[in-house]
């Protein structure tokens, strides 16, 4: 196998080339999800940056970290997609306009208060101090040491995990799915319905749509064979939303039906 | 090869069992017919319970730190408080049982043609047997987690359901779920802030465990810098889950909104497990940098009580008004928790089992009282209901003279437990303030009484609904506790001083 | 040998394939434009701007996505199993036993009610 990341130490050329590649396109990602109005457009920078992050954490030998990055990132950036379709719709645009006055000059002041707190206060702390204990941990290779961990030291974790598992299906059923309280007409019934209704004239199934040769889009009614189109062939939603076309254009004429 | 991990199954089952339980109840929501589910899944939980708290007995006097590898240390605190959290989930399943305050179809607009269809066929969402387990089994984990990966874990298990089941309410859909999205937006917030926090522990000790954090602070020469951002982060993270002032603001919205039995079990279970896990964490992982949180968590539990009490004076909802008197609680418990002795441990044990019935109770009481509407939880129109239903209004009076610490109730014993403990340890202060608070938080008590019994109706269409039977155990059970431990306390409060202990 | 070359000539390779097809394409397609095939769909009727509801998705796609997420935790937890598995020994073939029944019951729950249908 060959050993992607570099031995610990100082950045290696390799290591500084991809860094200075990818870190001024993470950050200018980040920037933009943050700017961008469009919701969707955010939520695609904000991947983009989650796939630069797993790049950084393989180079930097934590190769479980940057492998479950990508696996649950693709299921975390689909949520926020679906999210969005869900709530907002794919066109709409932030609304800029302040519910609370003041809030965004507010908030603006906290986030970057604390955040400049926390990196002044852990880039104090970190800045200039030798890496410990990786190599050892990594020893045995990086998933390997992880799993030891995870399935001898804190196996009682991993088993309640799967407790939260259930309780997030169980929720999502329970926030989500409505259950069929009045049963639907199934393709049994309506075919018990075609034979015992008043006529038997739908019996064999309803027309389909379109103009035999001339236009066979699912909005033009069919004709029937005594010319006359034949409104039960298109879907009732079509006709409601106005979508229908007549079928008069499309209808051969008799002149030409005399010729053959 | 690896040797495999030896867990301690006889300690470990009272957790394991409500696990199952909880996945009996999934299964049955999955295979058996609507009709048998509301029946069998009361059942079903509450044998678990039972059964998970006779073998909480049993090994009530052992005890180990190595009950899950690292994981899980079984003390006598821990105990008591596994038995509380599962006292608790009694009571709270025997409130939660009247599915009336449940929406028969969460996933049903509010208002639309399938809420009324849903209301019509007389559906139930079972699924709150399940999910109330599973949250009892994350509450009955947390205070006896000792590593921060479980802590963690712990933690998401007891929220994850409470989340949920706070949208569930089956009147005034929009506000139970304006609630459960504040609580879960807010909660999901604090739950990164923990998680933060132990990472930069971790980063400062190197170890996960709470052990090897007090070896660390012992051994010096570690980074302070993370073990004070650590300590401030975990802090966060309990502080919320607890309803501590600066991150309180949850607590009206969530407790107003959520079905009333649910928040009757959440107000009193989260806070008993919540503070054990505090309790533990500040007890046996930070006890040796006391000098970096005393003094911040001090302030913090001054500003809760003194808050609660003052804001609940304002208030005209019956459940906001408790949601505000529970924030004043957690600032008494606050107080437990920085006196740091042996003897704050025990009256925190005692209060958390005295404050979580008579909570349990007021809320019972609080799912009674209705109109054609659903529930009245605007006192105003409590007006002298007293003189409708006696006796409802007099239990309703005993509970809040408990909450409010008169004496011959279980909350003046816990609150003096807990005065006397901040006094053992030197904080005077607390003391002061604590019973100061306490003399404000009277005021709006003694209020909602005297609107109960010495004011003429103003509302002729509110009334007191016979209660279901299982409601009238409930009620009933919480309010013999509340006399008997106000009339002789020696019978929790000695077993709680034999348990006040934790092992490292 | 600099450990990075494989990587560079892996990204090299895969950008010259798809650079090679792009242009082949380009060179080697016949190119006969109508109106026809400007349509989006050449039978069929166009697309309004957007779909109904504003382009906003239904709600049940959440359940699919909460299902799909469940899972991918779950192989989160496979995949440290799966490469350690000869070390783990028996004890790891039970913890994940248990661990994947006990998702199963999430699965069964959800199957059982309905939820992997769409309708």
């Amino acid at each position: 196998m060959i050993n992607f990341a570099l031995e610990v130490g100082p950045t290696a050329t390799p290591e500084a080339v991809m860094f200075w590649i990818l870190a001024p396109i993470a950050v200018a990602a980040a920037a933009g999800m943050i700017f961008a109005k469009k919701a969707v457009h955010s939520a695609l920078l904000l991947a983009w940056v989650m796939i630069t992050l797993a790049i950084f954490y393989i180079a930097q030998d934590a190769l479980f970290l940057g492998i479950v990055q990508i696996v649950v990132y693709t299921g975390a950036v689909m949520m926020l997609f679906l999210f969005i379709l869900m709530l907002v719709g794919v066109d709409s645009s932030d609304s800029l306009v302040e519910n609370i006055r003041g809030l965004r000059p507010a908030s603006i002041v906290a986030a970057v208060g604390l955040g400049g707190l926390l990196v002044s206060l852990i880039g104090r702390a970190t800045l200039g101090t030798d890496v410990v204990g990786l190599s050892a941990a990594n020893s045995g290779g990086n998933v390997q040491g992880i799993a030891e961990e995870l399935f001898t030291k804190y196996v009682w974790a991993f088993e309640v995990v799967s407790a939260l598992l259930i309780t997030a299906a169980l929720g999502a059923m329970v926030l989500a799915h409505s259950s069929v309280i009045k049963s639907r007409t199934a393709q049994r019934d309506q075919s018990i319905a075609r034979f015992r209704g008043a006529s038997l004239a739908n019996a064999a199934g309803l027309p389909s749509s379109g103009v035999f040769s001339r236009h066979n889009a699912v909005d033009v009614p069919a004709l029937l064979p005594d010319g006359t189109p034949a409104p039960t062939s298109i879907s009732k939603t079509l006709e409601a939303r106005g979508d229908m076309l007549s079928s008069k254009p499309f209808e051969l004429e008799e002149k030409e039906a005399e010729e053959d | 090869m690896l040797t495999s991990p030896k867990l301690d199954y006889a300690l470990l089952a009272p957790i394991l069992i409500i696990l199952a339980t909880a996945i009996l109840g999934v299964l049955v929501e999955a295979f058996i017919k609507q009709a048998l589910r509301a029946r069998l899944q009361l059942t079903i939980s509450l044998a678990g319970i039972v059964i998970a708290f006779e073998q909480l007995y049993r090994v009530r006097n052992q005890g180990s730190s190595m009950a899950a590898i690292t994981s899980v240390s079984i003390d006598g605190a821990g105990i008591f408080l596994q038995g509380t959290i599962l006292v608790l989930a009694f009571v709270g399943i025997l409130l939660i049982a009247d599915q009336d305050h449940f929406a028969p179809q969460a996933s049903a607009l509010p208002g639309s043609i399938e809420e009324a269809a849903a209301l019509e066929s007389g559906r139930a969402q079972t699924e709150v047997f399940p999910l109330t387990l599973f949250a009892v089994s994350g509450m009955m984990l947390f205070p006896v987690a000792t590593d921060f990966i479980t802590l963690f874990v712990a933690l998401e298990v007891l929220s994850l359901p409470l989340y949920l089941m706070a949208g569930l309410s089956r009147r005034r859909r929009l506000l139970s779920q304006e609630a459960a999205l504040k609580y879960f937006l807010l909660g999901a917030y604090s739950s990164a802030f923990f998680l933060f926090g132990a990472a930069l522990l971790y980063g400062y000790s190197g170890s996960l465990s709470l052990n090897g954090l007090t070896d660390a602070i012992h051994g010096g020469g570690g980074n302070d810098v993370f073990l004070l951002l650590g300590i401030a982060f975990v802090s966060v993270g309990l502080l919320f889950k607890v309803g501590a002032v600066p991150f309180h603001s949850w607590t009206p919205d969530v407790y107003q909104g959520a079905p009333t039995p649910i928040t009757g079990f959440m107000a009193a279970a989260t806070k008993a497990a919540a503070f054990g896990a505090t309790m533990r964490i500040f007890y046996v992982g930070l006890d040796a940098a006391q000098w970096s949180w005393k003094p911040i968590i001090s302030v913090i539990a001054v500003v809760t009580m003194l808050f609660g009490a003052i804001a609940a004076i304002s208030q005209r909802d019956i459940k906001r008004i408790l949601a505000f008197s529970s924030i004043a609680h957690a600032g008494f418990l606050l107080t437990a928790v920085v006196s740091l002795n042996q003897s704050g441990l025990a009256a925190l044990l005692f209060y958390s089992v005295a404050y979580g019935l008579a909570t349990l109770g007021a809320f019972g009481v609080v799912t009674l009282i209705r109109d054609s509407a659903g529930e009245v939880s605007d006192i105003n129109r409590w007006l002298g209901l007293g003189k409708k239903s006696p006796l409802i209004a007099a239990t309703m009076s005993l509970f809040l003279l408990s909450f409010a610490g008169i004496p011959l109730t279980s909350g003046f014993v816990g609150k003096f437990a807990i005065f006397s403990a901040a006094y053992e340890s030197g904080n005077i202060y607390l003391v002061v303030v604590g019973v100061l608070a306490s003399a404000i938080a009277v005021f709006f008590y003694l209020r909602i009484i005297l609107m109960l019994f010495f004011a003429d109706a103003s509302n002729d269409s509110v009334s007191v609904v016979i209660p279901p039977l299982l409601t009238r155990v409930a009620i009933f059970l919480s309010a013999i506790v509340t006399i008997l431990l106000g009339l002789a306390p020696s019978i929790l409060f000695d077993v709680a001083q034999n348990f006040a202990y934790f092992i490292r | 040998m600099n450990p990075y070359v494989p990587i560079l000539v892996i990204g090299a390779i895969g950008f010259g394939f798809g650079a090679f097809s792009l242009i082949a394409a380009a060179l080697t397609g016949p190119k006969r434009y109508n109106r026809a095939k400007a349509e989006a769909y050449e039978c069929g009727i166009q697309p309004s701007p957007q779909a109904a509801g504003g382009g906003r998705f239904p709600v049940k796609y959440f359940l699919t996505a909460m299902l799909f997420i469940v899972f991918d935790i779950e192989i989160v937890f496979l995949y440290p199993w799966a490469v350690t598995f000869d070390k783990l020994g028996l004890f790891g073939l039970v913890e994940m036993f248990i661990f994947i029944s006990t998702v199963f019951v999430a699965y069964a729950y959800v199957w059982r009610r309905g939820g992997l249908e769409w309708d």
